[in-house]
C-alpha cells in the first residue's frame, strides 16, 4: 500500500497548494477583480481537490466540493451572480474543504452534516436552473469506480450499445442546417479501411474538406461496432454517410476529396435531386452493406501492424509479407484487452485526442517547478555551509610566503571562493519563498475582524513578492496573525470615533515587506489612534514591570508590550487595550533570528516592525575570546564595541555593575563569570560588547578579546546534547574547533533571575 | 550436501552471537570497564574539546565530529573521581546513545572480548554511582569489568540537575 500512500502524500500536498491558491483567488475577488481567470482557478482548484479525493474515496470531501464546484460553475456561466454573500458564503466553502481535507489526511471523521447547511445553500443557489439541479454525481467524470467488463460474453452487444457516442461534436462543428431545401445534394458513403489509418490518414481531415464544398451533414455509422469481447484494437468499425448540399459540386470535385485514400476505403458517391428526409436517411443506413464482410480480410493484417509497433526494431517488411510471416505467431497470441473506444469512433476522438496531446505537452514544456523534499534541500544547504566553512579554513591557511610561491593555488582559491559564494546564493534562493504565502491569508482575517468588531479596516500589501527563506515564512503566519490582530482590534478606532478625529471612516492597515542589506523588515502599520502610553505604564507599575520612580522614555513605554509576562494575561489587554498575544510575536521571531521594534505617534498610528534573518542556515557573527574559548556574538544584536579601560562602569550598591553608555545605563554581564570560567586578562585589556536584545534593551557584554567578524553555520546542541541558559547554538570555525553562540536575550534574562534569586 | 554444511555454519554463529556480547573494553586509571561493541562508533585521539558553561564538571565539552556537535564526558569525573588531565594519548570513545552521539573520554581502549550473557554478574548493593553507572560486571581473565549504562553516564549534565 506504500504507492498509494505515496500518492496520497502527494495529493494533500497539491491540496495544502491549491487551498492556498483558493485564498489569493478570492482575495482578489474580495477587492472586486471578478475576472474569468479567477473564478476559472477556483473552479480548477476545486475540481482538482474533488477528482483526488474521489481517487481515495473521501466521500464527505467529495460531496462536498461537488456541490461547491456546482455553484462555481453556474457563477462562472452567469446564471448565480457572484455577490457580496455568495462570495462569503464561497469563503467559507474553502474553509469547510480545508477541514475536510484536513480530516482526511489526519484519517480522523468530522462530525456528521459537516458542511451541510453549505451544501443546502449550494443547492437553493443552483436549483433555479433546470439542467443542473438534478445532476447526479455519478455522471461526474471523477468518480472512478472501477467497471467489471465482461470480455468473454457473446450476446453483450448492449455493452456497445450503452456507450454513448457524441456524434453532436461533429454536427456542431460543421453547424449543418437542417436537412432539405437545396438542389444539389450529395450522398457519399465512406467507409475506410484499416489502411486508411495505418498510413496515418485522418477522416476527419477529409470531412472537413468536404466541408468547404458546402454544407454537409455528417452521420457515423456504428452498426458494425461489435462486441466488446470480439473487438480488435485496430480493427475499423466505422463509416460515415455524408450528405452535401451544394448546386455546384461535381462528383469529381468530391472524388479528389478523397483521392489520397483511394483504395483504403469503399466510397459511394450518389446525386440526390430532391432533398432527404432524415428518415429516408436511416433508411439507408440501415440498407448500408455489411461491414463485417468488409472487415474480414483486414483484420489480421490490422493485428500484424500492431506487432510491428510494438517491435520497432523490426526492419519494415512489406505488408503482405509482414502479415503472412506473423500469423502463426498472432494465432497463439494471448486475447487482447478490451480497446478503447476510440477506435469505433475515430473522426470524432481524434479532435478530442488531439487536443489532449498538445495540452499535455503545454504541461511538459510549461513544467518549470519540481517538487522535492526539503530534507534533501536542507541536506544540500548543509552541505553547502560546510563547504564555505572549508572554503575560508583554506583561505586563512595561505600566508604572505605561500602567496607569493604558489600564484596558482592563490588564483584557484579565489575562483573556488566566488564559486562557493554562488553556489550558497543559489542554494538559498531554493529555499526562498515570496511572502505572499503568509501575506495572502491576512485579507480574511482582516475581513473577520472588522466584521467582528464592527469598524471599517482596509488592508494594503506591499512588496509580497519579497523573498525570504521558507523555514521563517512558516514561523511568520503565527505573529503576523497576532499584530495585525492587534491593530485591528486596538489601533484602529472605531468609525465614529475616526470621524470626529477628522480621520477617514475606515482605517487603514499597511501590511509591507523589504529587503535591507541581509535582513527582511516586516512592517504592520496601522493609522489608528496609537499605544495609551498612560496606561501601559500605568499597567506595566501596577504589576511591578517598571519601578514606580523609573522614568521612561515614550520609546521605551511602547516596548512594554512585549515584556515578557506583561502581556500573558488577558486583563492586562483589556485595560492597556493592547498586548493581545503579543509575547507569541515576541517567542516566534526571537526564535528565528528577528527582532521586533514598535513605534507609535498617538493620534496617528502605530508601526510594528518585524526585522528577520535572509536566511536561518549562515549567520554573521563577530568572533571572540573568553577564557581561551571562542564564543560568537550574532552580528544582527551587536550595536557597537568599547574597549573596557574608556567604559564608564558604575558600582551599584548591591555589588553588581552598570556602565554608563550614551546617557544610558546598562546592564553589565561579564561572560568568564557568568560562565564560570577564569580569565587571566586584565580588566582593562578586554571589551564591552553591546548588545540589544528584544525590545530594544541592551546589554554590555564583557569578552576577553574581539577576534574578528564571520559567517557560521548554525549547529544545534539539542541534536546530541542539550540545551544550554545562555547559549543559543553551536558552530564549526575555520580550523575545526567548536564555537558557541552567545544567546544575548537568554543571557540577559538568565542574569536577571540570578539575581532575583540570590 | 555443501550447502547444507554452510548452513550449519551459519545459524551455529548466530546462536553463538545471540548468547554472547563483544565488548570494547578501556581503562580508566587500573580499573577496566566496557560498553558492547556495536553502540561504539568511533575511537579518535584527545584532540581538546570546546568547554560548555553552566554544566557538571563531567562534561568536558563539545568537539566537532564531521561538521555535527558531539559533547565528550569525561568518565573518571563522572565517577567522582576528579577531572582527567587528558593528553595526547587519551581516547576518547564515540558511541550512539538513543538517537544521540556522545564521546566519552578514557585513558586507553584496551581490548575487544567475547563475553557469554550468561557471565554477567549484577552490580552488588553498596555504592549507589556504581549501581547507577553500571549495568552488571563480567570477569575477564580474572579481572572485573564494569559494563557501563550509557543513559546514566550522559543524564544530569546540566548545573541545576
Amino acid at each position: 500500500m506504500s504507492d498509494l500512500d505515496d500518492f496520497k502524500a502527494t495529493y494533500f500536498d497539491e491540496c495544502s497548494e491549491l487551498l492556498l491558491e483558493l485564498e489569493e483567488q478570492f482575495a482578489a475577488i474580495e477587492e472586486g477583480d471578478r475576472s474569468s481567470d479567477r473564478l476559472n482557478a477556483v473552479f480548477r482548484a476545486i475540481h482538482s481537490i474533488k477528482g483526488g479525493g474521489g481517487a481515495f474515496g473521501f466521500q464527505g470531501l467529495v460531496g462536498f466540493a461537488h456541490a461547491y464546484e456546482t455553484l462555481l460553475d453556474h457563477v462562472r456561466d452567469g446564471r448565480v451572480e457572484l455577490s457580496e454573500p455568495v462570495a462569503a458564503l464561497c469563503i467559507r466553502a474553502n474553509d469547510i474543504v480545508a477541514d475536510f481535507v484536513a480530516a482526511a489526511k489526519d484519517g480522523t471523521e468530522l462530525e456528521a452534516g459537516y458542511g451541510a447547511e453549505e451544501k443546502h445553500q449550494f443547492d437553493a443557489l443552483t436549483s433555479g436552473d433546470p439542467d443542473m439541479a438534478g445532476e447526479p454525481m455519478e455522471e461526474f467524470d471523477i468518480d472512478f469506480v472501477p467497471v467489471m467488463v465482461t470480455i468473454a460474453g457473446a450476446e453483450d452487444d448492449d455493452v456497445v450499445a450503452e456507450e454513448p457516442l457524441s456524434l453532436a461534436v461533429l454536427d456542431d462543428a460543421f453547424e449543418a442546417p437542417p436537412l432539405a431545401l437545396e438542389a444539389g445534394h450529395w450522398i457519399i458513403r465512406f467507409t475506410p479501411h484499416s489502411e486508411l489509418y495505418a498510413r496515418a490518414n485522418d477522416p476527419l481531415l477529409l470531412l472537413r474538406e468536404l466541408g468547404t464544398l458546402g454544407d454537409i451533414k455528417v452521420r457515423a455509422v456504428l452498426d458494425e461496432i461489435p462486441a466488446l469481447a470480439d473487438f480488435e484494437p485496430f480493427g475499423v468499425y466505422c463509416s460515415w454517410e455524408i450528405t452535401l448540399s451544394s448546386d455546384t459540386v461535381t462528383e469529381a470535385a468530391i472524388a479528389e476529396v478523397f483521392e489520397f485514400v483511394e483504395g483504403n476505403c469503399d466510397l459511394e458517391i450518389t446525386r440526390r435531386e430532391a432533398p432527404v428526409a432524415e428518415a429516408a436517411l436511416d433508411a439507408q443506413i440501415e440498407a448500408m452493406p455489411s461491414f463485417a464482410e468488409l472487415m474480414a480480410d483486414v483484420t489480421e493484417p490490422v493485428a500484424a501492424i500492431a506487432e510491428v509497433e510494438a517491435a520497432p526494431t523490426a526492419e519494415l517488411l512489406s505488408f503482405a509479407d509482414l502479415a503472412e510471416s506473423l500469423k502463426p505467431a498472432l494465432k497463439a497470441a494471448p486475447p487482447l484487452m478490451p480497446p478503447p473506444l476510440k477506435q469505433a469512433a475515430p473522426a470524432e476522438e481524434f479532435e478530442g485526442e488531439n487536443d489532449r496531446r498538445s495540452g499535455a505537452e503545454d504541461r511538459r514544456n510549461g513544467v518549470q517547478s519540481i517538487r522535492v523534499d526539503l530534507d534533501k534541500i536542507d541536506r544540500v544547504v548543509n552541505m553547502v555551509g560546510e563547504l564555505v566553512i572549508t572554503q575560508s579554513m583554506l583561505t586563512q591557511q595561505m600566508d604572505e610566503t605561500l602567496r607569493a610561491r604558489y600564484q596558482e593555488l592563490v588564483r584557484g582559491l579565489e575562483v573556488l571562493a566566488q564559486t562557493t559564494r554562488g553556489l550558497q546564493d543559489s542554494v538559498m534562493a531554493i529555499r526562498a519563498q515570496p511572502v505572499k504565502t503568509v501575506f495572502s491569508r491576512m485579507p480574511r482575517l482582516v475581513r473577520e475582524l472588522a466584521t467582528k468588531t464592527g469598524k471599517k479596516i482596509r488592508l494594503e500589501t506591499i512588496g509580497e513578492n519579497t523573498e525570504i527563506d521558507k523555514t521563517i515564512i512558516e514561523q511568520l503566519s503565527d505573529p503576523l496573525t497576532h499584530m495585525i490582530r492587534n491593530s485591528a482590534d486596538h489601533g484602529i478606532e472605531s468609525p465614529e470615533k475616526r470621524l470626529a478625529a477628522g480621520k477617514n471612516e475606515s482605517g487603514a492597515i499597511r501590511l509591507s515587506a523589504e529587503q535591507a542589506g541581509g535582513n527582511i523588515l516586516i512592517a504592520v502599520e496601522d493609522d489608528g489612534g496609537g499605544i495609551n502610553r498612560e496606561r501601559v505604564l500605568q499597567v506595566a507599575r501596577d504589576r511591578g514591570v517598571v519601578g514606580p520612580e523609573q522614568a521612561l522614555s515614550d520609546e521605551q513605554i511602547d516596548q512594554l508590550i512585549f515584556a515578557p509576562g506583561f502581556s500573558t494575561a488577558s486583563e492586562v489587554s483589556d485595560i492597556s487595550g493592547r498586548g493581545v498575544g503579543m509575547d507569541v510575536v515576541l517567542s516566534n521571531i526571537k526564535k528565528i533570528g528577528g527582532s521586533v521594534h514598535v513605534k507609535s505617534w498617538t493620534g496617528k498610528g502605530t508601526r510594528m516592525t518585524l526585522r528577520l534573518p535572509l536566511t536561518l542556515a549562515v549567520l554573521d557573527v563577530m568572533l571572540v575570546k573568553v577564557a581561551g574559548s571562542p564564543y560568537v556574538i550574532p552580528l544582527s544584536s551587536i550595536v557597537e564595541t568599547i574597549q573596557c579601560a574608556r567604559a564608564n562602569f558604575s558600582r551599584m550598591p548591591t555589588g553588581g555593575q552598570v556602565l554608563q553608555v550614551r546617557g544610558e545605563y546598562v546592564q553589565v554581564v561579564d561572560l568568564a563569570s557568568r560562565f564560570e570560567m577564569t580569565t587571566e586578562v586584565e580588566r582593562d585589556n578586554r571589551f564591552v560588547v553591546l548588545c540589544e536584545a528584544e525590545g530594544g534593551v541592551k546589554v554590555a557584554v564583557i569578552v576577553d578579546d574581539i577576534i574578528g567578524q564571520q559567517q557560521v553555520v548554525i549547529k544545534s546542541l539539542e541534536e546530541n546534547f542539550q540545551s544550554i541558559e545562555g547559549i543559543a547554538g553551536g558552530t564549526i570555525l575555520g580550523d575545526g574547533n567548536v564555537a558557541l553562540i552567545v544567546d544575548v536575550q537568554g543571557l540577559k534574562s538568565a542574569t536577571a533571575a540570578h539575581k532575583s534569586a540570590a | 550436501m555443501e550447502s547444507l554444511a554452510f548452513k550449519d555454519d551459519i545459524s551455529g554463529s548466530v546462536a553463538a552471537a545471540a548468547n554472547s556480547l563483544q565488548l570494547i573494553a578501556f581503562s580508566i586509571g587500573e580499573q577496566t570497564y566496557g560498553v558492547e561493541i556495536t553502540t561504539v562508533r568511533e575511537i579518535r585521539a584527545w584532540n581538546g574539546a570546546t568547554p560548555l558553561p553552566n554544566t557538571r564538571e563531567f562534561v568536558r565539552g563539545v568537539i566537532n565530529l564531521r561538521g555535527t556537535i558531539v559533547p565528550i564526558f569525561d568518565l573518571r569525573a563522572r565517577f567522582g573521581e576528579g577531572q582527567t588531565s587528558p593528553t595526547k594519548n587519551h581516547v576518547v570513545v564515540v558511541m550512539s546513545v538513543g538517537e544521540k552521539w556522545v564521546g566519552i573520554l578514557v585513558d586507553a581502549v584496551s581490548d575487544i572480548l567475547t563475553v557469554a550473557k550468561t557471565d554477567i554478574h549484577n552490580v552488588p548493593e553498596g555504592n549507589s554511582i556504581d549501581t547507577e553507572l553500571l549495568n552488571g560486571i563480567v570477569t575477564h581473565e580474572s579481572r572485573m569489568v564494569g559494563l557501563i549504562d550509557l543513559h546514566a553516564v550522559v543524564s544530569g549534565a546540566k548545573m541545576d540537575s
